[in-house]
């Protein structure tokens, strides 16, 4: 399952013009690709809560699971819309470092690079001098993009994005990149005008600890 | 008939003695018996007891922990519906072009 969405991801972005025509990377997918295939334990426990409590208050949202460099999109209704590989915070952490929102991106160190967990209400709004983009969280200045034209080629961002591999996909400053194709016909249309909520899904810590109201949702191990 | 009717009596008086005497042994050997048995089932209704008023005793612990969990989720509800606000009206705030995302 996670092969055909990454495939499909892989399409979609073959078929952006614009980022096609940025790079020129050679994308040769990897010998071996990683064991998980599908959505993790976590991220099924989480799509059955928010299902289930409406914790979405009639909003769309997604799910994005570090563990496996993906995000799950539903509507408003709850209706799953598929699953996109995404490249996330290149260093492991569930917390934003006080003040990393405010700094420029060269002043931003290695370990300060996470993706930072929890519940989060996105809103579209438009950065300095750049297009409309999802703020996730906005002093932190974590937010839901496509792979921006003017990141380093050295990062090769389109090649993580395309491997089947999520390892590889830990390269961001904390920001979510997302393809270009989901972005567009998705993400855009369905956050433009009341936004939605963002689930992103820790590394290390408990699950009850980043999302305290999933403790009186029934646990249900065969879920995952 | 008057001489067999007086050798019948003490045979009477013996079987009507050992009758008795027999029932009173009787009594005595099933109340020994009993006694520790009776003693037992007293002990196993104390511990009875006991296990009664624990498990009624959790049971309203656990009553009382589930209501509290209620509690504690509906405010959880009311504190998350009070940060969506703000986070709402400060993003709206933060519309006007500010910062950069960490790409």
């Amino acid at each position: 399952m996670m092969h055909t969405f990454r495939a499909l991801a892989a399409l979609a972005l073959l078929m952006s013009t614009t980022a096609a025509a940025q790079t020129a990377e050679q994308l040769v997918p990897p010998a071996v690709p990683d064991a998980v295939t599908g959505p993790s334990a976590a991220a099924m426990r989480v799509v059955d809560w928010v299902a289930a409590s409406g914790d979405n208050h009639a909003l769309p949202y997604v799910i994005v699971d570090k563990t496996t460099a993906s995000m799950q999109m539903f509507d408003a209704k709850g209706k799953a819309l598929g699953t996109v590989p995404v490249l996330i915070g290149i260093a492991v952490g569930d917390d934003a470092t006080p003040g990393v929102g405010s700094k420029n991106l060269a002043e931003i160190g290695p370990a300060e690079k996470t993706t930072p967990a929890g519940r989060f209400l996105a809103k579209f709004g438009r950065p300095i001098g750049k297009e409309r983009i999802l703020w996730v969280d906005y002093a932190t200045s974590v937010a839901i993009h496509p792979i921006p034209p003017g990141a380093s080629k050295k990062e090769q961002r389109r090649k993580r994005m395309l491997s089947p591999t999520f390892a590889d996909n830990r390269i961001t400053f904390g920001c979510i990149n997302v393809p270009m194709a989901s972005y567009g016909k998705v993400i855009r249309p369905m956050f433009g005008k009341k936004g939605g909520y963002v689930y992103i899904l820790p590394d290390t810590k408990p699950l009850e600890i980043v999302f305290p109201r999933i403790r009186v949702q029934p646990y249900r191990p065969s879920a995952g | 008939m008057i001489s067999f009717s007086s050798k019948l009596a003490p045979a009477a008086i013996l079987l009507a003695g050992a009758i008795g005497l027999g029932g009173c042994a009787t009594k005595s050997y099933v109340r020994e018996q009993i006694a520790p048995v009776s003693q037992r089932v007293d002990t196993l209704e104390t511990r009875l007891q006991e296990t009664d008023g624990t498990a009624k005793s959790a049971l309203a612990e656990a009553q009382a922990a589930s209501g509290q969990l209620q509690n504690n989720g509906q405010r959880l509800d009311q504190l998350t519906g009070r940060v969506d606000g703000m986070d709402q009206r400060l993003q709206a705030q933060e519309r006007k072009p500010a910062k950069r995302p960490r790409n």
